[in-house]
């Protein structure tokens, strides 16, 4: 079978290359968590693909509880996902970049969780290294 | 439908013969422009016919260190090939069948444009 060469303007994002497991950083550049998966809208599984439809689109990425699901198999239940919507994100790279702050986002319960409940008990944990 | 859903599903043409696995998903941010960025459409399903999943990417790209895991790597997703979402006729969990006549296209990546 013949191989066709592709011509694609836009930015091209391989999945796994591009986005799983990158960082997120809101827009100060504060680490809010890692991309884990990726909510893609207009799929109907099991549905025959209507070729008139418009594609499908990345709704949101998926972050916080994905990780361990994706290295054993199965996925974690709906209301576990944090999802980050796709409308929010600023800028794909070597990390992906949003346009908000990282506190307007659940995303970052954990970490705030963490930083609040274990990091401030620590000894020095209140302030910047000095 | 989560990504997870769609890379390792088993890929089979019209016929219902077996042509690969799924290893990587292929998004264009090309689409309608958002608040911040433009939509993500996805444009293409990676399908190796003997490699089962690929995290680095050295068949699609330049890569050529170290040597021994980029030819080896070569080697395992030889014949992987890009098929467009306009050839995809329907996607279930861990299933993907392709229409009469698809057609694969190169799925070598050009130089990204962005720092990642």
């Amino acid at each position: 079978m013949t191989i066709r060469r592709d011509q694609t303007a836009g930015l091209v994002l391989d999945a796994q290359l591009h986005l799983l497991d990158r960082q997120v950083l809101d827009r100060d550049g504060v680490p809010v968590s890692t991309v884990d998966d990726v909510e893609v809208g207009g799929i109907r599984p099991g549905e025959p693909v209507d070729p008139a439809a418009p594609p499908p689109v990345i709704t949101d990425l998926l972050v916080g509880t994905e990780i361990a699901t994706r290295i054993f198999g199965g996925r974690p239940p709906a209301s576990r996902r944090m999802p980050i919507s796709w409308r929010l994100v600023s800028d794909v790279g070597t990390v992906v970049r949003l346009g908000v702050a990282g506190d307007s986002l659940d995303a970052g319960w954990v970490e705030r969780w963490v930083s609040e409940h274990i990091i401030a008990r620590i000894p020095g944990g209140r302030h910047d290294p000095e | 439908m989560i990504l997870s859903d769609l890379i390792g599903a088993q890929v089979a043409d019209a016929e219902g013969t077996h042509v690969g696995t799924v290893v990587d998903v292929r998004f264009v941010i090309d689409g309608n422009p958002g608040q911040l960025l433009a939509d993500a459409r996805l444009a293409g399903l990676l399908v190796s016919p003997h490699g089962r999943s690929s995290t680095w990417g050295y068949e699609r790209s330049g890569a050529t260190g170290p040597w021994p895991i980029a030819q080896w790597l070569r080697w395992l997703h030889r014949g992987l090939f890009l098929v467009h979402w306009e050839d995809v006729s329907m996607v279930d969990v861990g299933r993907v069948a392709l229409r009469a006549g698809y057609e694969r296209h190169d799925a070598a990546l050009g130089p990204r444009t962005s720092d990642g």
